[in-house]
């Protein structure tokens, strides 16, 4: 009945419908699909395929798992696993601790002070992997004149050698990262700390809840989410260490610092073997798509995307 | 007995901090006071912390010997081109993911995001095969820039940004006759400035200090990056320790600057899109 | 003439989690020209869906819409001939308020002077003049909602949307531009349709409201028709403050049989529940309907029932007396003087023309005559 008082309009095509309805949405989001495709969905497929054959540009040959066996029985590939891990697990969770640390004391502080030493603690951040590494390199100068070895000999320590023997290598290293810029973990930690409502902590005190009960009932709890997504983030980043490899050590001496991300870099640029290094890649996203998934599980419940 | 545990803690805390605020900012102390010392002469590197005497000697080395000059417009040329197709395009894209419907959003997005798992490593070789072999493009800005132009950590910052703007504007504009890009180019961008800005800064962070890509793709020095010379004068030059801390110096100058310039920014922004508190 | 009409319109939407969700169910009315007519329910009723599918914001997954002479089913929003006032008032934080207002005129390409007079119209209509220049975060959130209100009305449409407008203002302000819309609507002349789930704002503002909940239309009426014919128990609770009292009865010989008191039906209201003789069924009353025994001037007395009282809470104007009928909590509005004291027993008359029976299957009300 109300119908036959409206003009009926004629409905236009469904396919014009959906270009008006949707049309722009997927125009947006052209340009970053089309690139995703280009640059990261045909080279993950590539370099999968590249991971079975003896690469050539002009003619690949397929040779099956030959990559992967000569790979799983290659001593140096086991070695950049090891040191990989250990550089892991060595700097990781002490760096999240360091990074608590320096947060929860900045917390403690009146604002103004807490901008000084955030801005502080962040500054190196900004400063590149080339650049921090060729400072390290310098500090870590063998002779007795060097910056560490000069500070050691306040202690009466010899001068050490520290990136040119195998066993300081690696630590090397890592002391390095534990002495690096904390300053984005710290940010993170003290956006949580602020966060967490200080009703909780007044209820705490009407409770008489000593300062190390608040603490590990309320403080660390509620920051867990930050603690996990730094050492999701941490150890992926690790997973990956590589520039300072490449600056200061080459991956020596005799192998000591050799880092998966370093073995593969030489497998494809130096040796030129892109199947080898395709293989070794994929090992590496093995670990990290774990470690993601690992994540995930953990967050899904915390993190709203 | 709290008010005096609670002075107890602070006076800890500042000790402590201040230690590590030194141990923070001795290296790139050391590197700007050793640019500035003429160590050329000696075996190795040992600049005073207190400096006696002042040299621009290993500056006058360092731009002698490279072409820093170039290194450095190369960088500020890709890093401000990279920034610009970034923002652009991720908050484009960030704010249909968040705030347009249509059939497939959020499997795109999440297929989008799933791919940030995949290392690096990974993509680069064939990625190296496209842009040198195929496209024939080794030595160009167009190599280095082309697979950066915006990456999906960018569009994941955006469209979490992007949410928490209000859906009624939106509307009101739709009601108000607005375009669909319209609505983006005259109400979402204004809107979404802060948000914007940092993402422009630390893109363009990233881009300057951005080193494996570059090196890759470059081979003639007047196309190198500051990052890629600095490390090529570095095995060149092994030994002259003043003119690699003054190259090092040049090299992080200019981030040093931004910072100091623009540290609100930075020390927001990181929390922007992170985990909830 | 602008009408708006419904045909049997329903809103899925489709969550990939949660699978499909109908957030309106064949959904059918006429709002006609010129009329003032509110929606009102619970949140997540579907009455803000129903605007934004007037409104062009939402598409309706199947059914028409009409406005005016025409089926708007496909057509965008800005074609629609209507304004939309929203909840946070939506104002553009990058604009002036006169950028505000004209932005809109300036898309669809008016001239400069149109635009520039549907301006100062406007302004004048809502005391904006001194605020033109200054930006949306430079204004008191009452103002802001003249801003919304008069960026809607330089648009000069046939139909005014209105989604929740004066949630975000302190209750003085409320009643203030409450006031202000009611006059704003006889000098506009428009069609208004307005959407709160503050029922008092309903019955203030609507020359019909339409009560939803759960996607459905519960009942389409004018206030007074909503508060004395509720079509069901759940727009009789709805509509009142405090809301109707519910009582489980059973019809025996012409009499209601309630815990703690039997009540006499007259002939009428007896012969209407014939069919439940002997069954149970739901009495409502409101609370306004029961008075204190002293204070019963205007009813008779002839129908009481005593309660002993739980709670009494005085709100100066009248007192309200909790006590428990079955297992059901009851309430009382009753004059302030009324005396009551805590855990004794009082004798309440109640009003039996202004009782309400319900089919407790179907919580249907059951039509006596």
């Amino acid at each position: 009945m109300q119908l036959a008082t409206a003009k009926p309009k004629p409905t236009p095509p469904a396919y014009r419908r959906f270009l008006r309805d949707y049309g722009w949405a997927y125009l947006f989001i052209l340009a970053p699909v089309l690139l995703f495709l280009v640059f990261t969905l045909y080279p993950v497929i590539s370099a999968f395929i590249m991971s079975f054959q003896k690469y050539n540009i002009m003619k690949s040959k397929w040779i099956g798992f030959d990559n992967y066996t000569y790979m799983f029985q290659d001593d140096i590939f086991w070695k950049s696993i090891k040191n990989t891990v250990i550089f892991t697990l060595a700097t990781v969770p002490i760096n999240i601790i360091i990074t608590f640390i320096l947060a929860f004391f900045i917390f403690q502080m009146k604002s103004r002070w807490q901008t000084f030493f955030k801005a502080t603690l962040y500054l190196p951040s900004v400063a590149s992997g080339v650049t921090i590494s060729l400072v390290w390199l310098a500090m870590f100068d063998p002779t007795s004149s060097g910056l560490l070895n000069t500070f050691l000999g306040w202690f009466g320590i010899d001068p050490v050698i520290w990136l040119g023997q195998s066993k300081t290598a690696l630590f090397s290293l890592i002391l390095m990262s534990y002495l690096g810029s904390h300053g984005s973990g710290i940010i993170l930690y003290l956006a949580a700390m602020g966060g967490i409502p200080k009703s909780l902590y007044e209820a705490a005190d009407i409770d008489h809840a000593s300062g190390w009960t608040q603490f590990t009932k309320i403080t660390w709890p509620l920051l867990k989410p930050t603690t996990l997504y730094l050492l999701v983030t941490g150890v992926i980043t690790s997973f990956q260490v590589f520039i300072s490899v490449y600056m200061m050590t080459q991956g020596g001496p005799n192998f000591a610092t050799t880092t998966i991300a370093y073995l593969i870099y030489e497998s494809a640029f130096v040796f030129y073997d892109f199947g080898l290094a395709s293989a070794q890649s994929f090992v590496l996203a093995a670990f990290i798509i774990i470690v993601s998934v690992v994540q995930f599980k953990f967050f899904s419940s915390d993190v709203e995307y | 007995m709290q008010q005096k545990s609670k002075v107890v803690l602070v006076g800890v805390a500042t000790f402590v901090l201040l230690i590590w605020a030194l141990i923070t900012i001795i290296p790139l102390y050391w590197m700007i006071i050793g640019s500035f010392q003429d160590s050329a002469a000696s075996a190795s590197f040992n600049p005073r912390f207190i400096p006696d005497s002042w040299s621009i000697a290993p500056y006058e080395r360092f731009f002698n010997k490279t072409n820093a000059f170039r290194w450095l417009f190369n960088s500020l040329f890709v890093s401000g081109v990279l920034t610009v197709t970034n923002v652009f395009l991720a908050s484009l894209a960030g704010y249909a993911f968040a705030k347009l419907k249509f059939p497939g959003n959020k499997s795109v997005f999440w297929i989008l995001l799933s791919t940030m798992m995949i290392p690096s490593q990974v993509t680069l070789i064939p990625l190296y095969v496209l842009i040198i072999n195929i496209f024939s493009l080794g030595d160009t800005y167009t190599a280095i820039i082309l697979p950066s132009l915006v990456t999906v950590g960018n569009i994941f910052l955006m469209k979490q940004y992007m949410s928490s703007l209000p859906t009624s504007l939106i509307h009101a504009a739709r009601i108000d006759a607005c375009s669909e890009f319209g609505i983006f180019y005259k109400i979402i961008l204004p809107i979404a400035k802060p948000g914007l800005a940092v993402l422009a800064i630390f893109t363009f962070v990233a881009q300057w200090n951005e080193f494996f890509w570059p090196l890759l793709v470059t081979r003639s020095s007047s196309m190198r990056t500051i990052q890629v010379g600095l490390a090529s004068f570095k095995f060149a030059e092994s030994t002259d320790y003043g003119a690699i801390m003054a190259g090092a110096t040049v090299g992080a100058l200019p981030m040093i600057i931004l910072f100091f310039a623009l540290q609100k920014y930075f020390l927001q922004g990181i929390t922007v899109g992170a985990v909830k508190g | 003439m602008a009408r708006v009409v419904f045909n049997n319109v329903r809103k899925e939407f489709v969550d990939e989690k949660k699978g499909t969700f109908t957030a309106v169910e064949n959904s059918e009315f006429v709002i006609e020209d010129k009329e003032f007519v509110v929606f009102v329910g619970p949140s997540g009723c579907g009455k803000t869906t129903s605007l934004r599918m007037i409104a062009g914001l939402e598409r309706q997954t199947s059914g028409d819409i009409i406005i005016g002479d025409r089926i708007v089913n496909d057509l965008h929003p800005k074609d629609r001939d209507i304004a939309m006032v929203f909840q946070d008032y939506a104002l553009y934080p990058h604009m002036t308020i006169r950028e505000n207002l004209s932005f809109g005129l300036k898309n669809l390409k008016k001239s400069k002077a149109e635009i520039e007079q549907q301006v100062k119209q406007a302004s004048s209509i809502l005391g904006l003049d001194e605020l033109l220049e200054r930006k949306p975060r430079e204004l008191s959130g009452g103002q802001r909602q003249r801003v919304a209100v008069g960026r809607a009305i330089v648009r000069n449409p046939q139909v005014f949307l209105f989604d929740e407008p004066l949630s975000n203002l302190d209750a003085k302000l409320r009643i203030q531009m409450r006031v202000e819309l009611a006059e704003l609507h006889k000098r506009l002349g428009a069609t208004i349709v307005y959407v709160t789930h503050d029922q008092v704002e309903a019955m203030t503002l609507g020359e019909r409201i339409v009560v939803m909940s759960n996607g459905i239309i519960q009942q389409i009426a004018p206030p007074t028709e909503l508060y004395n014919k509720p079509n069901n128990m759940f727009v009789a609770g709805f509509i009142g403050s405090p809301a109707m009292n519910f009582m489980d009865a059973t019809i025996e010989n012409g009499k209601a049989f309630v815990e703690g008191a039997q009540i006499a039906l007259p002939q009428a209201v007896a012969d209407g529940l014939k069919s439940y003789e002997g069954k149970k069924i739901i009495v409502g009353i409101r609370p306004e309907h029961l008075y204190g025994e002293e204070f019963a001037h205007t009813v008779s007395k002839e129908h009481t029932m005593d309660v002993t009282v739980q709670v009494i809470e005085n709100l100066g104007a009248d007192n309200l007396l909790y006590f428990k009928v079955g297992s059901r909590m009851v309430t009382a509005r009753v004059h302030p003087e009324t005396i009551a004291r805590l855990g004794e027993r009082k004798r309440l008359v109640i009003d039996i023309s202004k009782l309400h029976f319900f089919d407790p299957e179907t919580t249907q009300r059951i039509a006596l005559s």
